[in-house]
């Protein structure tokens, strides 16, 4: 075997290691169980494939993926306006900082029922559950990385003349790039937590919707199936999201790779 | 080309007022390079910033080309201390020089000449797709000095651009300067706060007086003007004139004049 080739085997083993063991380990302890609720992982791999068909996938899944990703894409643009108007202002900061801190410290499933009382039931409430939780982590990344902004690039800006959009392209947002990836990052786990969540309460579609139908009618296998499912969902979606930060946050970790390299 | 006249700068911090700097007054030729040369703590740092328009003096004016500075000028550049800070690090080399140019709306080919003619004029012209981390200090000042002469400003600013290198790489960012200076023909104020960099490098040298500034002294410096690192420095007139900015800066700390001045 070619170097690069083994290393590639060496790397996807590595990855594998740790989930063929938990898999083994829990269709050891399970193996002997007659217990209806801890069903084998074969079971559950068997089930997988009934439950899950295309067809099922299109109505339950795909609809809770999309409001994920609208809730998460608008409270992303939300929050990240907000957050670069309040971050530039320290009179705006100093005002509505407070304030922003007491939303963020409310649980977000807790506006479900007062959501559905002006929202409704449908898809509107869903998303609006999402982006409700999951705009704060980034609006206060996003203030937090345009408040620190280095006045010395912030001098060679007005120096050079550079301001307006070209100022919040080139400067802003860049700068604070690293907090609002590390903004969205957190808010695409609550974002998931509150697309289950906002669908345990009132809908008769979707993934959340669906694993409580299964719990409640003691198919207990299609319930795990459910959950791995959901695991997967975010295990995929938080690949994609490593792929897109390694690329725009390219420039910090060399810097910051730099730095200790120099140090 | 740049006059500064009756410049004063008073910081109001908590109620207290602080004068750091009280009275200045001094003219840059056009072509001319000229050093400022003063204390630590002197003000420099203020002085500068209000003759490059970021802040606002208390009183006085700053005149670049006939037209009084309120903001920064569109044809004046400057070089700060802290070149780590004034790249940016999300931009390669040659998108850290050409970003102003695109801001002044110069054209594609025209920025590509700039770009490319001040890159090369620093000694980096390989170096366009590097990133500023991926450079040395020295390196990265230098990209700091294309960005400022491929701007094609009429003054250009130093603010002590070499006080963060070594001595070697120092040495040969003076040199630099110089050549830089001969080849585009820009008017250079050049802060310091060494005064062997001040006597090599200016023509004058305008040595400021301890906080609340005012001009101490005005020298010409009258070595000639191919300047080297060997021989400039070991010419009886460069010890001379050391030796004279030396004691007024002594004389300044001490807020005396001295004696035959």
């Amino acid at each position: 075997m070619s170097a690069p080739l083994s290393r590639l085997a060496l790397r996807v083993a590595q990855i594998l290691a740790l989930p063929v063991f938990l898999i083994v380990l829990w269709w050891y302890l399970s193996r002997a169980n007659t217990s209806l609720f801890v069903p084998t992982p074969g079971t559950i791999a068997g089930v997988f494939g009934e439950v899950w068909t295309p067809e099922r996938l299109r109505t339950d899944a795909l609809p809770s993926v999309l409001r994920l990703l609208a809730g998460f894409s608008l409270a992303g643009v939300l929050g990240i306006a907000l957050g670069v108007l309040i971050g530039s202002s320290p009179r705006l900061r100093a005002f509505s900082e407070p304030v922003l801190e007491f939303f963020r410290a409310i649980p977000p499933p807790v506006l479900v029922p007062v959501l559905i009382l002006f929202a409704g039931i449908d898809s509107t409430m869903k998303v609006a559950v999402i982006i409700s939780g999951c705009i704060w982590p980034i609006l206060l990344n996003t203030v937090e990385g345009v408040r620190a902004v280095d006045p010395v690039l912030a001098d060679t800006c007005r120096s050079y003349g550079i301001r307006g959009g070209t100022r919040l392209r080139t400067l802003v947002l860049r700068s604070a790039s690293p907090q609002i990836m590390a903004g969205l990052r957190q808010a695409l786990s609550i974002a998931i937590i509150l697309m289950v969540i906002s669908e345990m309460f009132a809908a008769s579609s979707g993934l959340g919707f669906t694993i409580v139908q299964f719990q409640r009618g003691f198919a207990i296998p299609e319930m795990w199936t459910g959950i791995v499912l959901l695991g997967l969902l975010g295990f995929g979606l938080a690949m994609v999201f490593g792929v897109v930060e390694r690329r725009v946050l390219s420039w910090y970790l060399g810097l910051r790779r730099a730095a200790r390299g120099s140090n | 080309m740049l006059d500064v006249t009756g410049l004063a700068k008073v910081y109001d911090a908590d109620g207290r007022k602080v004068e750091a700097v009280r009275d200045l007054t001094f003219t840059l030729a056009a072509g001319e390079l000229v050093c400022l040369v003063g204390p630590s703590g002197c003000g420099k740092t203020t002085l500068l910033k209000c003759i490059s328009g970021l802040m606002t003096p208390t009183a006085g004016t700053v005149t670049l080309a006939g037209r009084q500075v309120t903001g920064p000028p569109a044809d004046m550049a400057v070089v700060f201390q802290e070149y780590g800070r004034s790249l940016f690090p999300w931009m390669t080399v040659r998108q850290n020089v050409e970003l102003p140019l695109k801001e002044k709306k110069l054209p594609k080919a025209r920025r590509g000449e700039l770009v490319d003619e001040a890159l090369s004029a620093v000694g980096l012209a390989d170096a366009d797709g590097r990133y500023p981390w991926q450079l040395s200090g020295g390196m990265q000042q230098r990209v700091a000095i294309a960005r400022a002469i491929a701007y094609e400003p009429k003054v250009l600013l130093m603010d002590e651009p070499f006080a963060a290198v070594d001595a070697q790489t120092r040495a040969d960012l003076e040199d630099l300067i110089r050549t830089v200076w001969h080849k585009f023909g820009v008017t250079i104020l050049f802060v310091t706060h060494d005064i062997d960099e001040a006597v090599y490098l200016g023509q004058r040298v305008i040595v400021l007086s301890n906080s609340p500034t005012i001009v101490q002294d005005d020298l010409t410096v009258d070595l000639p003007d191919e300047r080297d690192q060997l021989t400039t420095r070991a010419d009886p007139r460069f010890t001379e004139l050391r030796a004279k900015v030396y004691a007024e800066i002594q004389a300044a700390k001490r807020g005396t004049v001295p004696v035959g001045s």
